[in-house]
């Protein structure tokens, strides 16, 4: 299937510990749309919009343990589409809000990717290896969703960020 | 079976604060124990590769400066990360993955009476 291309511009994370729902508009979500979906994170990249404050933002790339419910359809200036307009995508549900937030794991077991980023001018960019991808199997916990959201501590600052998917 | 070196697993960090103040160590104490220790103080430009424990899953940042030997896992030819679980058996992340997603798939395929 195709890659896409998931993002937002300009929006705020807020520091957020794990096993705590997150606010809406406050976080990047994927999660697979049925039991047998399966989506591989090929990038992630975030670039800092704070003009003029250090405000050290704690992002992580992590599992949920409670995934939401009930999505909220992406609201500009969120984004979600393929990167070749000619391929055939699967679906996959991406959202930043919904009716009850994502809520990231706490096990130890259980991966995750840090990047954090000063949003005062700094850029992260995480790519995976072929075949490396962070693997989003299913729609359910822990496994089936993933959120780009910050953890607790700092100051969080806005961001644009993307993350490049391929659902399998 | 095209002969692959294990750098071809790695992925890649770019962490760039040329024009920011970076994550100082003073940031770093606003984040609560344990979570500290699993991010790191930059400025400038930090680049390094990254790889998939092979057994978890961990997405992990090598440290250039590290010198004594990575985990390994010869079963499965890759990189493994130094948790001590990971280096007890050879349980691959993409076998879960995968039979995880068989069992959903197998569970749409039950008939009802």
């Amino acid at each position: 299937m195709g890659k896409r291309s998931f993002g937002n511009t300009n929006w705020t994370p807020t520091a957020t510990g794990d096993t705590t729902a997150m606010a809406n508009t406050t976080y990047q979500a994927i999660k697979g749309a049925s039991a047998t979906a399966r989506n591989e994170v090929i990038e992630i990249y975030m670039a800092g919009m704070v003009a003029s404050t250090s405000s050290p933002t704690f992002m992580q790339f992590a599992y949920s343990s409670t995934v939401a419910t009930t999505p909220t359809a992406l609201a500009a200036p969120a984004y979600d589409g393929p990167l070749d307009p000619a391929a055939v995508t699967g679906a996959t549900v991406s959202f930043t809000a919904s009716a009850a937030g994502p809520q990231r794991s706490v096990v130890v077991t259980v991966p995750r990717l840090n990047v954090g980023i000063n949003a005062w001018g700094g850029i992260v960019r995480w790519v995976a290896a072929n075949r490396e991808e962070f693997i989003v199997s299913g729609a359910a916990a822990t496994g089936g969703e993933a959120t780009l959201s910050a953890f607790t501590g700092g100051t969080v600052g806005a961001l644009n960020s993307h993350i490049i998917y391929e659902v399998v | 079976m095209p002969y692959q070196s294990n750098r071809s697993q790695e992925g890649y960090l770019l962490v760039d604060h040329r024009n920011s103040p970076g994550i100082t160590q003073a940031d770093l104490l606003t984040i609560p124990e344990p979570m500290r220790q699993q991010f790191m103080a930059t400025t400038g430009v930090f680049e390094s590769p990254t790889m998939r424990c092979s057994h978890c899953g961990t997405m992990v940042v090598l440290n250039p400066q590290r010198t004594r030997a990575r985990g390994y896992c010869q079963k499965c030819d890759h990189y493994i990360c130094d948790g001590p679980a990971c280096h007890h058996s050879c349980t691959p992340f993409m076998q879960r993955v995968e039979s995880t997603q068989e069992q959903a798939a197998r569970l749409l395929n039950i008939k009802e009476f």
